[in-house]
């Protein structure tokens, strides 16, 4: 059994979700607004497995939210849900550290799905306490960083960072098509799944921050180059 | 700062630096010229236009500015209040459709569903009212219409709606004289709804309000809805009745609404003939509105 945590000011909307999620066999929590949620996670602790989390709240919105969990620490996965479901809007939640996103009003079945693709995700990672804290050794090292896609974490010489699920997808493609220039639509399209008139620029405020996490001198990238015109390529070897 | 606040300095501050050249430049004119009458005269003048037409230019941008802003307040309050409840209905229909659901769980999913519709259905009467407020040359039927009945059918139908007793919304019994208008009866009915539906929003946890009918003057009526909730800023207070606005005040944000009942309870009122005005002590310290219309003479 799972443990979700539902943020959202809507009575009919948390209550319909919680429904839902319990009788999928999960135990939810309802957070009426964003400060509760931040309370329950992080000055309580509490255990959640995932967040379903609504942009338009009152007081703190989930984009604040999300970027206050991930800011203090706190990767439990989130699905963020959105009633302008704008591309720009959902780059927006990606950056703030959402690892997933549904426009409403949205299928009640594809939200269940999303949920559990995301229970899935913190399994296989090993994040689960239940699964007894394993990594899959999924792991892959250059010039002395170790990108621990199990662990969901970056190693560099004298620092670590924690990686978002979006970091680690990003990343993950990268380091699969090393060497080769990617341009920034393949990257909104395989990564994110993204297919409309996005702002591909968008995608540079991640780069920027992964290259916070390996290189060196961020502004002079070595691994991370920037490939003009086209978009990026990722070198193991400089 | 916002992108949009930005803006406005950027414009605002060119005005002022356009300016200051321009009056250096009236300066030297001046010290240039000073022998020469018609040149002189004709410098000043020319110098005079152009700084007051700098100043109407920044101005109109500006009052644009602000209009873009209330503009797109409005398209994401909109979209909010009609987005929410269809995905609550889409999402109540979905779990009775692929769950086994019991009776009496089905009949709460069915009230939910409901209530939801009438939310959509305010939300659009609201937009659809304020576009026909917009239009000036409307056919009302005009009849004489008692105030006392209709504000107290009104004050009926909210507590039901909003699920409150009969002391959370207070109806003060008023003198002798029949409060009588001219006027739509339905039109009025929605000034009185959209008022007394503001101040049980705008109450927070603590509901308390009073609504009263009154002749202050022999022709005069009085429609007065006083909350004791959140307040109005004193600077806000004629703002407050223009489209899209919506009161900006601390811990204000979980009020959800389109920034158009006071507009279209602003326009019915003129179309009457009368007028509708707020009073606040401040943040905190509650509102009251008062519809003044003329009465008619009995």
């Amino acid at each position: 059994m799972s443990r979700i945590l539902i943020v959202e000011d809507e009575q009919h909307i948390a209550d319909g979700l919680r429904f839902n999620l319990e009788a999928e066999g999960h135990s939810a929590t309802v957070a009426a607004d964003g400060e509760t949620a931040l309370t329950l996670l992080l000055d309580e602790r509490q255990p959640f497995d995932a967040i379903v989390l609504d942009v338009m709240l009152p007081g703190k919105d989930g984009f604040t939210i999300a970027s206050e969990l991930r800011a203090a620490g706190q990767y439990v996965p989130i699905l963020m849900l959105t009633a302008r479901g704008s591309p720009e809007d959902v780059l927006r939640g990606f950056e703030a550290g959402a690892d997933d996103y549904l426009p409403k009003p949205f299928e009640l079945s594809i939200l269940i799905a999303r949920v559990n693709g995301l229970l899935r995700r913190l399994r296989w990672s090993g994040q689960d306490p239940a699964a007894g804290g394993t990594t899959t050794g999924d792991v892959y090292t250059f010039a002395g960083r170790t990108l621990d896609f199990g662990a969901m974490e970056v190693r560099a010489r004298h620092s670590s960072h924690r990686l978002t699920v979006m970091e680690c997808d990003l990343l993950r493609y990268l380091v699969k098509n090393a060497g080769q220039p990617v341009s920034r639509r393949a990257i909104l399209q395989e990564v994110w799944g993204l297919h409309e008139g996005v702002d591909t620029r968008a995608i540079d405020n991640f780069i920027v921050r992964l290259r916070r996490y390996i290189e060196d001198r961020p502004a002079a990238p070595k691994f991370l180059q920037t490939v003009r015109g086209v978009g990026y390529r990722f070198k193991p070897q400089p | 700062m916002s992108r949009r606040q930005r803006a406005i300095a950027f414009f605002v501050t060119l005005c002022v630096l356009l300016v200051a050249a321009a009056l250096a430049l009236i300066v030297g004119w001046v010290i240039a010229n000073a022998e020469r009458a018609t040149p002189l005269v004709l410098g000043i003048v020319s110098f005079t236009l152009i700084i007051a037409g700098l100043i109407v230019y920044t101005v109109f941008l500006v009052l644009e500015i602000k209009r873009n802003e209330d503009h797109d307040t409005f398209i994401n309050a909109v979209t909010h209040e009609l987005k929410t409840p269809i995905a609550s209905m889409r999402l109540y229909l979905q779990t009775l459709q692929s769950r086994e659901v019991d009776e009496a769980r089905r009949r709460e999913f069915y009230e939910i569903m409901l209530s939801d519709a009438d939310r959509l259905h305010r939300t659009v009467e609201q937009v659809l009212k304020a576009g026909a407020s917009g239009q000036k040359a409307k056919i009302v039927e005009r009849v004489p219409v008692d105030l006392a009945p209709l504000v107290a059918e009104c004050v009926q139908l909210a507590r039901l709606r909003h699920h409150l007793t009969a002391d959370a919304i207070a109806l003060e019994a008023h003198d002798d004289h029949s409060p009588i208008v001219t006027g739509d009866a339905e039109e009025l009915r929605t000034v009185v709804t959209n008022l007394l539906d503001n101040a049980v929003k705008y109450s927070g946890d603590r509901i308390r309000i009073t609504v009263s009918v009154a002749a202050p003057a022999p022709n005069t009526v009085w429609v007065r809805v006083q909350d004791r909730g959140v307040g109005i800023p004193k600077k806000q207070l004629k703002r407050i009745f223009n489209r899209f606005y919506r009161v900006q005040a601390r811990g204000l944000t979980q009020v959800k609404g389109t920034g158009l009942g006071l507009y279209i309870v602003r326009s019915i009122a003129k179309s009457h003939g009368g007028r509708v005005f707020a009073q606040s002590e401040g943040e905190g310290r509650g509102a009251t509105f008062t519809l003044e219309l003329p009465r008619l003479a009995s």
